[in-house]
């Protein structure tokens, strides 16, 4: 294993009009491990995550994936560096079927050669044969290869949620971002989530999450960072993060006082 | 193959067609028809994948058919028109496109509706090379290599394999990782791009070879049909593809093809309604997009929308 962190942000700022989204953050996170980003509503953990992907550029920072300065690119450049992302909210290619979603995503570092396609030429089918491998072991890792040929906008909602992380995991990312993933799923769906997770782990990719549910997270994750308007709060290991009185205060004993 | 069979039903149909009718003016109809239908494929690329509004496609189709017309006239072999009138539109589409398709929305619809605006204008005020507006006639026909097709049916089963070529074309896009990030970019730009698609230069080759489509068209448009106007290459035109491509089904090739010719054949089948003839074209439109909002192709459904294992 590598010294150099999978992620490793500097001092990320983004604002939005008077509003300071993300206040300085740091963020080291080393390879292979189980990250979460905790926080009360509006801390700033979807706004990281933007930042980190280059979904909404931060206004000052650096973040370097995998040695890599990001700041500034645009997704696409990020993704084919090796970060790939969910969303909160469901965003797959409802037009495509489940396998062409998948495949979106595999063919991430093929080139795209207009005169190899309209000639459908030995080198295409070749490029094809191998977004087609690549698609179908990532709808395996999630189990959803038996819906492959079907139209991903009829899949049941927890089961979209999965061909997001299919799509993600298709492009071979180093790191993976979940913003929660957990949303809207029941206990049963959470739980296969949650071996999924601790299966992607196995294999070795760093798992960035982004939770509202802290429940969730204490138990598969190794390091969990807490942000609270905009900035980190806490950083360590689960335990560590639950006793410390700035995160009760924060976040935990406002969770309790309402429940 | 039970797929195959509807395909092969229609590939007897349009070779039986000459054979049914000898009426000349049927078959030009038809060869205007399958001309719009390529044109419409090629906007299907650009608007019905990728869900970029692109009223410009009239504006290309009649650059290549122009281009085409002042190239033969000059004196040029005929050989040379289709890779000039490539030409001239992938250098059009790539002033306007590259500009515009950074941005998201529908820059790219106001962008083309003034582009098509300035290209009538020019076709209409440089006279001395497009004759005005009263357009150019007696455009040197087909001929490669000094084989030319002769009347209207040898034109016809020349145009359908065109056509039937630009529809293999269409498939190839369409199950590559192209056609599919095209797709993709329009359900989500932004999951598109954290999967590592580029969509500025995935719009940008759709906008383009959309453009070689209509250029393409235009091309064989003016040296099958000798005649052109601005008439044919108007805002109104632009606005008819965009409606041949909503009614035959957005995003579906076949429907793109059903549309072209129902709605070139349909104002001529229908002209002894006279006057009420617009009306009944409104009501058309409107039922086709309430009852099947997948268009015309989404009912007769010919070719299957996808695959999901590529061939």
């Amino acid at each position: 294993m590598s010294e150099t962190p999978i992620i490793a942000a500097r001092g990320v700022t983004r604002r939005f009009g008077g509003l300071l989204a993300l206040d300085s953050v740091d963020l080291d996170i080393p390879r292979g491990i189980v990250q979460a980003i905790i926080g009360p509503n509006g801390s700033g953990k979807t706004t990281l995550l933007n930042a980190l992907s280059g979904a909404s550029h931060a206004d000052a920072g650096s973040i370097r994936i995998d040695g890599s300065e990001v700041f500034g690119l645009r997704p696409h450049r990020i993704a084919r560096l090796g970060l790939a992302r969910t969303f909160q909210t469901i965003r797959i290619f409802t037009d495509l079927s489940v396998l062409e979603n998948v495949k979106v995503a595999a063919a991430c570092n093929s080139p795209v050669s207009l005169f190899n396609i309209v000639m459908s030429n030995s080198k295409q089918r070749r490029t094809e044969a191998e977004i087609e491998h690549l698609a179908h072991n990532a709808l395996e890792t999630v189990g959803l290869a038996g819906r492959a040929g079907d139209r991903a906008a009829q899949l049941p909602y927890a089961q979209q949620r999965l061909l997001e992380i299919a799509r993600a995991l298709a492009s071979k990312p180093g790191v993976l971002l979940l913003d929660e993933p957990a949303a809207g799923m029941n206990m049963t769906e959470s739980m296969t989530l949650l071996e999924t997770i601790a299966k992607l782990k196995a294999s070795g990719i760093t798992v960035l999450l982004v939770e509202h549910n802290v429940r969730l997270v204490m138990g598969i994750s190794d390091r969990v960072a807490v942000l609270d308007f905009g900035k980190k709060i806490a950083e360590g290991a689960p335990a560590e993060v639950q006793r410390n009185p700035l995160v009760i205060e924060a976040y935990l004993g406002r969770r309790h006082r309402h429940a | 193959m039970n797929k195959r069979l509807p395909l092969a039903l229609v590939a007897v149909a349009v070779l039986a067609i000459p054979l049914a009718t000898h009426d000349g003016y049927i078959i030009q109809l038809l060869n205007i028809a399958i001309l719009n239908a390529i044109v419409v494929l090629g906007l299907n690329f650009v608007t019905g994948w990728t869900g970029q509004i692109n009223f410009g496609q009239a504006a290309f189709y009649g650059l290549g058919a122009y281009t085409t017309a002042i190239a033969t006239k000059a004196g040029l072999p005929w050989i040379t028109t289709p890779l000039l009138s490539v030409m001239v539109v992938t250098a059009a589409s790539l002033v306007l496109g590259l500009p515009t398709l950074r941005l998201r929305t529908y820059y790219l619809a106001m962008t083309t509706i003034g582009f098509g605006e300035i290209v009538r204008l020019i076709i209409v005020h440089w006279e001395p090379v497009t004759g005005g507006t009263s357009g150019l006639r007696a455009i040197p026909g087909i001929s490669v290599f000094g084989l030319s097709p002769q009347g209207q049916i040898q034109h016809y089963y020349l145009l359908a394999a065109v056509l039937a070529l630009a529809v293999i074309v269409a498939l190839r896009i369409r199950h590559s990782s192209l056609g599919r990030a095209m797709i993709a970019t329009r359900n989500s730009e932004i999951a598109a791009e954290q999967s590592g698609v580029d969509t500025t230069r995935t719009k940008l080759l759709a906008f383009m070879i959309g453009a070689i489509y209509a250029g393409l068209a235009g091309c064989l448009y003016a040296s099958s049909i000798r005649f052109i106007s601005p008439d044919s290459f108007s805002g109104t035109q632009a606005v008819l593809l965009m409606t041949m491509l909503i009614v035959g089904g957005m995003g579906s090739i076949a429907g793109c093809v059903i549309g072209a010719v129902a709605l070139t054949i349909l104002p001529e089948a229908l002209r002894f309604l006279g006057q009420w003839y617009l009306v009944l074209y409104g009501l058309g439109v409107i039922a086709v997009i309430v009852l099947a909002p997948g268009g015309l192709a989404s009912i007769t459904s010919v070719v299957p929308w996808r695959r999901a294992t590529a061939p």
